[in-house]
């Protein structure tokens, strides 16, 4: 895919140069931003992965962990940051430790809940909408961790 | 301990070097899509029909990168512009909770089948929860 990129990148070099310096600056930037927290996630993934039993994550995530589970993900998605590629592969390192992949999956919905952008949604579209909208997020994304784990019961 | 934590960095790095070329690509696209897809584009793609443009809306914000905000203050345009409340609020909850541009990286590292659940549960839930949402707040006020 990366390929892929390159290729488009030197595509829109050859029809449009500035907009592609751009495109360019534009990619730097987000780099600056993703590159520090994935070198968190990525040392919090190798450190969970030496340093913690394998029999907690089944025990909180995993099957039987119940409504403490459910809560746990949606909490989680709530207060991360960042863009949720970043946060792929400490999730795809938990799901291979035993956390059910419909808590994954609500942890990645919850993650629509913005709290630091919650305001200026609010100045935006009103306090009823946020709220609103805020509630029916955190509802979804428990619906969508269901429905997940019952069509995904063996990943 | 000292053994631990430097297998710990060991893998860190390993993990890095298996992601980063996907990584970059995701990076990478961003970028172009910030940079060539404009709001103005964006805009262009709704024609007053609620229905049409509710779907158009999800569609644009799942394809759509950059910061939330970027999709609180398109959508207000949207909003000023005449487009249907119920095409903004799909618009700004797909912007968040779609990606097409990290599909390929999640598949890599979950699996062709979670990906394909997941982002279809999400396109259903980003014009399921949008309409709720509107139709919710008109009640409300």
């Amino acid at each position: 895919m990366l390929a892929l990129v390159a290729a488009g990148y030197v595509l829109a070099f050859f029809f449009d140069e500035s907009t592609a310096r751009d495109a360019v600056g534009k990619s730097l930037h987000t780099l600056t931003i993703v590159a520090p927290i994935i070198v968190i996630v990525l040392l919090l993934t190798a450190l969970m992965g030496t340093f913690v039993d394998p029999k907690a994550f089944t025990k909180h995530l995993g099957e039987g962990s119940g409504a403490k589970g459910w809560a746990i993900a949606l909490a989680a998605g709530i207060i991360s940051h960042g863009s949720s590629y970043v946060w792929y592969p400490l999730l795809a390192d938990l799901r291979m430790h035993g956390t059910r992949s419909g808590l994954i999956v609500a942890f990645l919905y919850a993650r629509a809940v913005k709290i630091p952008w919650l305001p200026l949604m609010a100045s935006y579209f009103g306090l009823a909408f946020t709220v609103v909208l805020t509630l029916y997020i955190v509802v979804g994304a428990y619906v969508q961790g269901r429905i997940a784990q019952a069509l995904l019961p063996g990943d | 301990m000292s053994e631990r934590i430097t297998h710990a960095a060991k893998q860190a790095v390993g993990l890095l070097i298996f992601i980063a070329p996907m990584l970059l690509a995701v990076i990478g696209l961003v970028g172009l899509f910030e940079a060539f897809v404009t709001p103005q584009m964006l805009k262009s793609l709704f024609t007053g029909s609620v229905l049409h443009d509710t779907l158009i809306g999800t569609a644009a914000g799942g394809v759509s990168v950059g910061q939330p905000f970027l999709s609180y203050i398109i959508g207000g345009e949207l909003l000023d512009d005449g487009v249907s409340p119920y095409a903004v609020a799909a618009f700004v909850l797909s912007f968040v909770t779609l990606g097409v541009v990290q599909l390929p990286f999640e598949a890599q590292l979950f699996g062709l089948r979670f990906t394909l659940v997941r982002n279809l549960l999400a396109l259903a839930a980003a014009i399921l929860i949008s309409a709720a949402t509107v139709a919710t707040v008109e009640l409300l006020t």
